[in-house]
């Protein structure tokens, strides 16, 4: 009974370290988590087996970090059936992309074919901000369509080797937002 | 003779909390036994994280495998629910890929990085990125190198590789197989094509070492 528990709770505590990540591998800013690590030859091994484990492919976290976000700033878990508003600010000088998947990582299914902006596609506003809307009917300005399964998830990359050296010396960077604006 | 009568001893009431019985048989289990078992756990813990990069079946490099030539570069189809090669990857940049093996041959890679946000990685089939190169405007944006055998990893001893010109950056890889990836963003769909063109500029080809 007590190899059993041995065995449960080694394998256990193994699985949640690789798939959720802990403060060891990871770092969290509001709604937003990275693998602090990723990509990195050196990287510790929870972030090497997570990497393995999901298919991953990342660049070097030394020059880009991708943050995953599974829940609003609110700490709502992220829902196909709402309308979200991510303002995307503080990100000036830096190469970035937002784009949404299900919960299994794969892009959602949309008549628009639209998956994703990134700095050289998303409209601003004359102060600099940018908005993206994500929802499931058509929105004016940056609309990010999401449907079909009920669980989204938000994936941030940022390219930029001075951002990447602050976050892994601990500095917090500004990350945009999500708000829930309305649920069906 | 006077009883002095007993007086309850001052202070709050003990608390009594409906602590769950253990089983007999848990409550017989020694200390060193619990111990035992912790240590077991840490054991199966470490093993099994270690372990997940060896035996996983799933990895990038395995599942771009069978789509993937040896040693030549393929333009991706732009990713899409129905293309979509890995998960997780982002839908506004198209990419080309390319695996290689340079157990027999060196592999010279050339690539134009032609706007910010376009990268040249090389990764291992584990997915280490151990080579990165983003684009910068103010730098010439035609990559070319030559990934060479990493002899410290690979266990064995390799012949200094011959310089191909002065030219190419020689990269060490630390594993014979591997892939090489170019990523450009797209600006938007109006200019997927020219997008395109300039990703089919990337190439990879064995060269004699």
């Amino acid at each position: 009974m007590l190899a059993a528990l041995a065995l449960g709770g080694g394998l256990g505590t193994a699985w949640y370290m690789i798939e959720a990540g802990s403060r060891l591998s990871t770092r969290s800013f509001g709604p937003w988590m990275t693998w602090v690590a990723a990509g990195r030859p050196d990287a510790d091994p929870y972030t090497r087996a997570h990497t393995v484990r999901n298919a991953l492919l990342p660049i070097a976290s030394s020059l880009e970090l991708t943050y995953r976000a599974k829940s609003d700033s609110a700490g709502g878990r992220l829902n196909a059936s709402c309308d979200y508003a991510i303002v995307v600010e503080g990100l000036e000088g830096a190469w970035w992309s937002i784009a949404a998947f299900d919960g299994q990582g794969r892009l959602i299914q949309n008549a628009a074919e639209r998956y994703a902006y990134n700095a050289d596609t998303v409209m601003r506003e004359p102060d600099g901000r940018a908005v993206v809307t994500l929802a499931r009917d058509a929105r004016p300005g940056n609309w990010l369509p999401i449907g079909g399964g009920s669980r989204v998830t938000l994936v941030l990359t940022v390219q930029d080797a001075a951002w990447a050296t602050t976050v892994r010396e601990g500095g917090d960077k500004p990350l945009p937002a999500i708000q829930r604006l309305a649920c069906r | 003779m006077n009883m002095i009568p007993k007086l309850p001893k001052p202070g709050l009431p003990r608390a009594r909390f409906p602590w769950p019985r253990l089983p007999k048989r848990l409550r017989q289990v020694g200390w060193r036994t619990l111990v035992g078992a912790l240590l077991l756990g840490g054991v199966i813990h470490i093993t099994a994280t270690l372990a997940v990069p060896m035996v996983s079946s799933g990895n990038a490099f395995l599942k771009l495998r069978g789509t993937l030539p040896l040693n030549r570069m393929v333009l991706l189809p732009p990713p899409a629910p129905s293309t979509q090669p890995l998960p997780y990857m982002a839908a506004d940049a198209v990419y080309a890929m390319c695996r290689y093996d340079i157990s027999v041959d060196s592999l010279l890679v050339t690539a134009l990085l032609a706007h910010t946000g376009w990268t040249l990685s090389l990764h291992t089939p584990q997915g280490d990125n151990y080579y990165v190169m983003p684009a910068q405007s103010l730098r010439r944006n035609e990559v070319s190198l030559v990934v060479v055998p990493g002899g410290d990893h690979l266990g064995e001893f390799k012949p200094a590789p011959r310089r191909v010109s002065t030219q190419e950056t020689q990269v060490p890889s630390p594993s014979s197989e591997g892939l090489v990836v170019v990523r450009a963003p797209l600006k938007g769909l109006a200019w997927r094509a020219e997008t395109e063109a300039l990703l089919r500029r990337s190439s990879c080809n064995p060269v004699k070492r």
